[in-house]
Parts: structure tokens; C-alpha cells; sequence
């Protein structure tokens, strides 16, 4: 299948660790004046005010990253829009290396300590309808490609893919393992 | 496990769509991909494009020159290097695509598409505005065309929601339901709709043209007297007995920097002269409106120029010679196609245990409908914004309850029509479950605030910030029900798109200089009423630093919750206390701290970079500035408020010319910083003036021009004998805006 234009990544913060989404406002901010990331960054916004919204989102030309209240939990959002490889399993590789990488950012953050991710669950989302319809046979065809990825974070740990949600909603695979993990070994082995 | 075959090749939204849109329409949006490849290629002029995509609802946003102030140092947004969508427009910065919904109605399969291209092409938020539109933010050009073609399939259409067009027509929310109303404008407002959206007649505006109908003269939700067209319902008994339909009909109103009442064209236009009416004056207008000065160019200033009388006149004689257009009538034959049929029986809402929360809510968000046993809920959006999943349980509960009956209001809120009463908990309960049950619906805590800084290219202080933590701050008072009662808007700028200027308590967004820095204020406006269709507009007291508005708003409601008299509304309380009064109430609340003493005061709400109004694109400017031109123009501040204390006196000529006054002192106090030697004499100041910054350019306004500084001169040159009360109030509102201007030269002259 053609890979989809947008993926999201999700991790969700530790119950009890998580922080006041408008804990990160600075913390993006700070991401755009020091180039913590290499991408074009453009603005910081604030949906703290919508229940289960965005939360606070940082925009950039390629990519978002979120600290997300969706689905009532929590977590590091990453939004790939636009660019990058056109291949599937590299393009789901990128978008996952990239949220991890976020996610330990903000770990490090001394501002926003005690969050901590838990690695032992990871969010897929597909919003695009036209290249990824939230259907059976659009799951079955991704199911290669995350569980590649799946496997190479995990370090082969058994894991399991469901697809949840809303069929209404963009095709969303949640991705669960029962071995907790330290996020950097994850940042290293999506990275290595 | 059985291995599903791999999806054959997508096909593209084009492709899947082709049965689905109206040809009409999906020619359109492929002229409109067609062009936005031509400019790509550069074979379309950018200002060209730029209107052309305006036209179809696709906006620009702040930061989209590609510079952006990170708080330590201004930024170069390195977009990659391809064609402009406009002047100083990066193809690739993210815009916003408004999506026009006329009358605010939608089906549930509407919000689900809504939500489908939300979640697709932007960032999940569907925002509600103040003209019952919809806006995607961080939209990619690129992307449009699709967007457009899925809405176009579930018979959504963004032609004409930006540029110099007919914009959204609005209409209350509760037309066809409300106990109020002559008759239901449904028909109607749907009828002229669809006859003006690309109309030829339309297409050749200096400026945009807005349109609203209102069931009744007296209440709220159509806020007819703000429009550049307004239609009030009104029936009578006919010759022969019969009840015969009509409209009170207005024109020429409109907020934005100067605001306008729309005055009264006739009384009773018949119902089938609403549609050639509106066309003529389009004509006219078309015809005789500026075109060169923007700030100059909606209807009101055509109303100003001609006078209201002979414009009347015009649109008259341009009516008698219209040719016949069958559309005109057509619908009447018909009316009973938009009537909504109720999905389920009325019921009655019983005695009994109700789930923990509903009665709060229900006493603000649930209102009984003129038939019995249903009511219309509404559903309190914070700053207008709800989720795609959200839009999906609102789709799903609108299906369960009610059927297609949902609108968005102009209060940045949406409600579901035809609700049986019995069923108002269980609605109340799923509402809970989707996180959309805040109590509060058009209360003081149901803020209405434009994009302001966060999306807009011309915001100047974060009304959306503000108004997030004002709404949050006053959910947790406890509040007298008269306080309650009260409405709250906020406007980024002095475009007033949060319509501040009817709220009981608006908040204009402005900037101040304290020593070398620049502090974010919001102007607080008094006297305004959505009552009576936007019967009054208020005026600016003063300008409160924008981290001290929740203080100055408890100051302000707690003084008329101790002090007002039984059944005394905000307005009479204004009235009657003086603004002075008010505005020594919060004296001490204006003084601004040094930068290290109270830093918190030189960032705005939600956003830690130190306050900028750079990211305006501010121009060139000269001079050198010394310190007396800050108590000249707090001086002139000083006399604008004068000028209303005569105003509320009963002596408009007196207010009028102390205005004027104010005026003069801040444009004198900023001519000495190019001539020491001005004097105190009308004409030497604003000939100096007009030498030093009109003719420089060094006053004017990156969006405005030099409007503001047109308004001193016509100021000079107007008589102060026998002033209206409305002409004053005017000059009262043009004397306040030019001194903020004067504000935003000497910071701009500073900053060189
Ligand atoms: S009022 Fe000003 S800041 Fe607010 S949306 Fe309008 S133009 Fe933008």
C-alpha cells in the first residue's frame, strides 16, 4: 500500500507523572529558540482549555508535536504531515523514532519532572482517509510495518497490535508490550 | 488469521467524489487547483492569487511572512523556496480555511465530515466563530482543494467566506422555535444565500458585505444592527385580513475600528422585495463604494459619504430598474420545505433524580421552545473550539434525540433544536461523557474572543489567552445572578472581530510602551448591548495591562453586584454611577512596575516570550523620540475620557469637541518630537502633523494605513455646533483609536 501522508505517534505519560498541559508552553517555546529539534518549528498553541483536546501543540512545516489530553490520557503526540520517505515501513520507523525522541526530551526537562512515559504502550494513528481508510484490509496491510518497528524498539519483546477506536475516527493500532522498558534504550535502538 | 488483500491503489478524493459534489461546485474547486498550480509556476500574479483564494476561503495566518519573534531574537522561518500565495505570503506557512455555514444550520453527517477534514488536513479543532462559520488552523494550501471537494460532497461550499464578498449570512440560532419571533427566516436568509453566493452583482466590492435576519426587534441572537444588511421579521394584517410577512430592513451598520449603527430603511419591505432589494445595493454599492482605501470601504462609509438618504434614494432607483429574476420569488412557494420536523413526540420533563450536575446545567443551557414539550440545549464551546471526536458524539446525539436540527451561534456555540424535555438528561449525560456539558451558556463565563495573536496576522494582544483564564477564573467565583447574567468579549485588535463592542464588557486588545519595553493591555469598553439587536455599542474607559483584566473585571462586577439598584441592567448601572467612577476603580491597576519589579506584565497570557508586537510586520519609521511625548499622549487619554463623561452629560457638541481636543494633544505631543517650536493652534498642529507623519508614512497603520490620521483631519475640518448624539459618540471612538495609533507610532519610532 502507499504510505500514508499523515501518521501519529502517541506515548502516554505514567499515570501519576503527568503535568498541567500548560506546564510545556515554555518548554516548546525554548524548543524553537535553541533548535532542539531539527525541523522548521513555527508557533506554540494552546488547547488546554479543550477537555481531551491537543493540549498544547507545537506546530512545525513537517511535523507536530503535542503534549495530548486525547483519549483522557495524557502523552507526547507526534504528527507527521508532510515529507519524508514514501516508503511505508520507513515512514512509520521515522514517525515513532521521532516521538520517541520528543517524549525523552521532555523527560529530561527538569521543568516538568515527575513525567514519565510509559514505553510499554504506543498509539498509531493514520489520519489520512484516502491512502489509509479505517478498515480491516488497511489494517492487515499495516500490520508488517508496525510490528517491524514494534520489534526493533521492544528488542523483539512479544507485543500485541489491536485496532481501537471509533471506525468513524482515523484508523488508530495501539501497540502494547507486558516489558517495561527505559525510554532512552527505546530513543537508542529506533535511532541505532 | 485470514490475510486481507492489500487496498488496491487509492484513488484520488477527485476520483472517489465525482457522483457526490454538485458539478457546478466541483468545477469550481478544479478551476481552483488549476490555479494554485498556475502560481506555483508563477503564471498567476500573487495579489491576483491571494484574492482569488481569499475568495475561497483560504486565510492567511500570523507568522506566514516567515518571520517570527522567539522571545530573544526575530526568526527566519526557512520555508522552502517556492512562489508566495501573496505578498509577503510563504506558500508553505500554514493558513486557516474558513468554512461558511449559512444560518449556522448542519446535519449530522455535516459534522462528521467537519470533523473527517479536521482530523485529515489540520489539527483535529473545529473552531466556531462569531459568524456562525467554521476555521481550520495550520491548513495547507495544498491541501485545499480536497478539503474542499469532501465538504462539497456533504453540500458544504467555502466560496465567498473571505474576501471583498457577501460573507456568511448569519441568523439567530433559535429561528422557527422561539417564543419571540414574527415568523421563522429560515426561508429566507437561505433563499438570499444562495442568490447572492456568486451572484455578478457581488463581485466587485471594495470591501466585504455582511448580512444577518432576526426573527424579532427586541432580543439578542441576530445582532441585526451591526450589518451592512439586516432584516427584522415583522407580520401585519393586510388590506384583505390576511396576515401578510415582512422585514424591518437596515443598513449600513458594522463594527470593526469604527463602529456603525445600521439605521432604518423602511419599516415593512413585503417579504418578496427582501431578495431585489439586497441586490441593488449590492449594485450600488459595487458601483459607488471606495475602492482604493481599504479602510474607507465597507458600506458604512459609503452611508457617511453620500448620506443615508441619498444612498437610499440610489438603491430605490437601482431596484426599479432590475430586471425581473424569477429567484427572487421563487421560494416563497415553498417555505414549508425548511420547516424542521421534530425527530421524536414532545414530552414533559418529569419529577425525579436527575444525574449529579444536570440541574446547573440545565438552568443555563436548556431553553424551552415555543412548541410545547421540546427545548433547545446548548452546548457551551470553550473559545468556540471542540475536538473531531467531540463533533462525532454531538453527531451521535443529535441523531439519538433530536435529528438534523444543529446550529452554531454567533456566541461561538452550537445548539441542538427540537430536544424532547424528558430526554434533556439523557442528552445532559452524553454531553458529560464527550467532556461538552460545561454549564454557563451565554453567561459571564461563556467568553467570546477572536483568534486574536495566537492564529491572527494582525492581533496585538492574546484575546484567546485571555479569555481562557478569565473564563476559568470566573467559573470559580461565586457570582451574584445579576453578575452571571453579564457577557464578556474579547478582540485581539481593533478589527472588534470578538465583537467587543456589544458585550456588556468588552476587552480591546492594544499595546503600550513602558521604558524600553512593550506591555500588553486590553482596552476596557462599557456600554455596549447585544439587547435589542445590538441596539448600543460601547466606548473605551481605559486600558488595563492584559495579566491584570481578570482583577479589573472582578473590580467592575463586584462594584455593580454591591451597588446596583433592584432590577438595574449593567448598562443603566454604567449610566448612573459615570464611568469616572469606574475608571478610578481601577487607577491604581494601570500603573505598570519596571521590568524586573513585575516582568510578568511584559509577556502575554499562555505565552512566555517577552511581548512583541514585531511579529505585525510593523513598518519603517524615523525620528527621535524625547519623554514628554508619554505624558502627551496620556494627557490626550485623559481628554478622550472627558470627552465621554460629556457625552453621558447630555452634551454631545461639548463631547465632540473635547474628542477633538485629545486628538490634537496627542498629535502635537508627537509633532514636537519633529518640531519643537509647535504651538498650541489647531491648524499648526495638524499641518505639522500631516508634514511629519501622514505624509511620511510614519503614521500609518500596517493594516489601516492612514486611516486614523485621515480621521484628525476630518476632525479638523468638521463644525462643532449642534453635534447628534451619534456623531459624537463617533468622534469619541475615532479620537480613542487615533491616540492608539499615536501610541503604536511612538513605540515604532523607538524601536528605529
Ligand atoms: S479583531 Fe483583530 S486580532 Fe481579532 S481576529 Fe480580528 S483582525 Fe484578528
Amino acid at each position: 500500500m502507499r504510505a500514508p501522508t499523515r501518521i501519529q505517534v502517541k506515548l502516554f505519560a505514567s499515570p501519576a507523572t503527568d503535568v498541567p498541559s500548560r506546564a510545556v508552553i515554555p518548554v516548546f517555546h525554548r524548543w524553537i529558540q535553541t533548535h532542539a529539534i531539527d525541523e522548521l518549528l513555527i508557533d506554540v498553541t494552546d488547547y488546554g482549555h479543550v477537555p481531551r483536546g491537543p493540549g498544547v501543540l507545537l506546530i512545525g512545516h513537517e511535523s507536530d508535536y503535542g503534549y495530548d489530553l486525547g483519549e483522557g490520557r495524557a502523552g507526547l503526540l507526534y504528527t507527521r504531515k508532510r515529507g519524508g520517505s514514501d516508503d511505508l515501513g520507513e515512514r512509520i520507523h521515522d514517525a515513532t523514532r521521532r516521538a520517541l525522541r520528543a517524549a525523552h526530551l521532555l523527560e529530561s526537562d527538569g521543568s516538568l519532572a515527575p513525567l514519565r512515559f510509559d514505553t510499554r504502550e504506543l498509539l498509531f494513528r493514520f489520519p489520512d482517509r484516502l491512502h489509509a481508510p479505517n478498515d480491516a484490509a488497511t489494517f492487515e496491510a499495516l500490520r508488517a510495518s508496525l510490528g517491524s518497528t514494534c520489534d526493533r524498539i521492544w528488542s523483539g519483546a512479544a507485543h500485541t497490535l489491536s485496532r481501537e477506536g471509533d471506525p468513524r475516527a482515523p484508523l488508530t493500532v495501539v501497540a502494547r508490550t507486558e516489558t517495561a522498558m527505559a525510554l532512552d534504550a527505546l530513543v537508542r535502538r529506533a535511532t541505532g | 488469521m485470514a490475510t486481507a488483500e492489500p487496498p488496491a491503489s487509492p484513488a484520488s478524493w477527485k476520483e472517489l467524489l465525482a457522483d457526490r459534489i454538485d458539478p457546478d461546485l466541483g468545477r469550481e474547486i478544479d478551476i481552483f487547483e488549476t490555479q494554485l498550480e498556475l502560481r506555483k509556476q508563477g503564471k498567476i500574479e500573487e495579489r491576483l492569487f491571494a484574492e482569488t483564494r481569499l475568495r475561497r476561503g483560504a486565510y492567511g495566518q500570523r507568522y506566514d511572512n516567515g518571520q517570527r519573534h522567539d522571545g530573544l531574537v526575530s526568526q527566519s522561518l526557512a520555508f522552502p523556496d517556492v512562489p508566495t500565495k501573496g505578498p509577503h505570503t510563504m506558500w508553505d506557512a500554514p493558513g486557516m480555511q474558513r468554512i461558511k455555514i449559512p444560518l449556522g444550520r448542519l446535519t449530522a453527517a455535516q459534522l462528521e465530515t467537519l470533523a473527517e477534514v479536521a482530523e485529515d488536513y489540520s489539527d483535529g479543532i473545529l473552531h466556531v466563530t462569531t459568524r456562525q462559520d467554521f476555521q481550520l488552523h495550520f491548513v495547507h494550501i495544498d491541501d485545499t482543494p480536497d478539503l474542499m471537494r469532501r465538504l462539497a460532497a456533504a453540500g458544504i461550499t467555502t466560496r465567498e467566506a473571505c474576501g471583498n464578498t457577501v460573507r456568511n449570512v448569519t441568523a439567530c440560532p433559535y429561528v422557527g422555535v422561539c417564543t419571540d419571533e414574527s415568523f421563522d427566516v429560515t426561508p429566507y436568509a437561505h433563499a438570499l444565500t444562495y442568490f447572492l453566493l456568486g451572484h455578478p452583482d457581488t463581485q466587485d466590492f471594495g470591501r466585504k458585505f455582511k448580512v444577518a435576519f432576526s426573527g424579532c426587534a427586541d432580543h439578542a441572537c441576530g445582532l441585526v444592527h451591526m450589518h451592512d444588511l439586516g432584516y427584522v421579521a415583522r407580520s401585519r394584517t393586510g388590506r384583505d385580513g390576511t396576515l401578510e410577512r415582512g422585514f424591518a430592513v437596515y443598513l449600513g451598520g458594522g463594527l470593526g475600528s469604527l463602529p456603525h449603527q445600521a439605521k432604518l430603511v423602511d419599516d415593512f419591505m413585503a417579504e418578496g422585495e427582501a431578495l431585489p432589494f439586497a441586490q441593488a445595493l449590492a449594485r450600488v454599492f459595487a458601483r459607488l463604494g471606495e475602492k482604493k482605501n481599504r479602510g474607507r470601504a465597507r458600506l458604512k462609509f459609503l452611508v457617511e459619504k453620500l448620506g443615508f438618504d441619498e444612498l437610499v434614494r440610489l438603491v430605490r432607483e437601482e431596484r426599479a430598474k432590475l430586471p425581473a429574476d424569477a429567484r427572487w420569488t421563487t421560494f416563497l412557494d415553498d417555505l414549508a420545505k425548511h420547516e424542521e420536523r421534530p425527530l421524536k413526540p414532545g414530552s414533559t420533563l418529569g419529577i425525579g433524580t436527575f444525574p449529579a450536575g444536570f440541574a446547573a446545567w440545565s438552568a443555563t443551557n436548556v431553553r424551552p421552545q415555543r412548541q410545547l414539550g421540546y427545548s433547545v440545549v446548548t452546548i457551551t464551546l470553550p473559545l468556540g473550539d471542540l475536538t473531531a471526536a467531540q463533533a462525532r458524539a454531538l453527531a451521535d446525539i443529535a441523531r439519538r434525540h433530536c435529528g438534523d436540527t444543529i446550529r452554531t451561534t454567533v456566541d461561538q456555540n452550537i445548539v441542538l433544536r427540537w430536544v424532547p424535555d424528558a430526554e434533556a438528561p439523557a442528552v445532559y449525560e452524553a454531553l458529560r461523557d464527550a467532556g461538552l456539558a460545561s454549564p454557563g451558556a451565554n453567561t459571564i463565563t461563556d467568553v467570546t474572543a477572536c483568534p486574536g495573536t495566537d492564529t491572527c496576522k494582525l492581533g496585538i494582544s492574546s484575546s484567546r489567552g485571555l479569555s481562557s483564564v478569565l473564563s476559568e477564573h470566573l467559573a470559580k467565583r461565586e457570582l451574584d445572578p445579576s453578575v452571571r447574567r453579564l457577557q464578556v468579549k474579547a478582540s485581539g485588535c481593533f478589527n472588534a472581530c470578538g465583537q467587543h463592542h456589544i458585550a456588556d464588557i468588552g476587552l480591546l486588545g492594544v499595546a503600550r510602551k513602558v521604558g524600553n519595553h512593550r506591555v500588553p493591555h486590553f482596552q476596557i469598553v462599557l456600554g455596549g448591548e447585544t439587547t435589542r439587536n445590538a441596539g448600543a455599542y460601547g466606548l473605551a474607559i481605559g486600558a488595563v495591562p492584559s495579566k491584570r483584566i481578570p482583577e479589573a473585571v472582578d473590580r467592575i462586577t463586584d462594584l455593580y453586584a454591591r451597588s446596583k439598584r433592584p432590577d438595574e441592567t449593567f448598562q443603566a448601572f454604567v449610566q448612573r454611577i459615570g464611568k469616572l467612577k469606574v475608571k478610578q476603580l481601577l487607577e491604581d491597576l494601570t500603573v505598570v512596575g519596571s521590568h524586573e519589579l513585575e516582568s510578568d506584565l511584559y509577556s502575554d497570557w499562555g505565552d512566555p516570550r517577552e511581548y512583541t508586537t514585531g511579529d505585525m510586520g510593523v513598518g519603517e519609521c524615523a525620528g527621535e523620540v524625547v519623554p514628554f511625548v508619554q505624558f502627551g499622549l496620556a494627557a490626550s487619554e485623559r481628554e478622550v475620557f472627558e470627552a465621554q463623561m460629556l457625552l453621558d452629560a447630555g452634551q454631545p457638541s461639548a463631547a465632540a469637541r473635547r474628542a477633538f481636543g485629545a486628538m490634537l494633544t496627542a498629535a502635537q505631543s508627537l509633532a514636537r518630537t519633529q518640531n519643537q517650536d509647535v504651538s498650541d493652534e489647531a491648524d499648526v498642529i495638524v499641518a505639522e502633523f500631516r508634514k511629519h507623519f501622514h505624509d511620511t508614512g510614519l503614521f500609518h497603520d500596517p493594516f489601516a494605513g492612514d486611516k486614523f490620521a485621515q480621521s484628525l483631519f476630518r476632525a479638523h475640518e468638521a463644525s462643532y455646533d449642534d453635534v447628534a448624539p451619534d456623531v459624537a459618540h463617533r468622534q469619541i471612538e475615532e479620537a480613542s483609536l487615533f491616540i492608539d495609533a499615536a501610541h503604536a507610532c511612538y513605540t515604532k519610532m523607538d524601536t528605529a
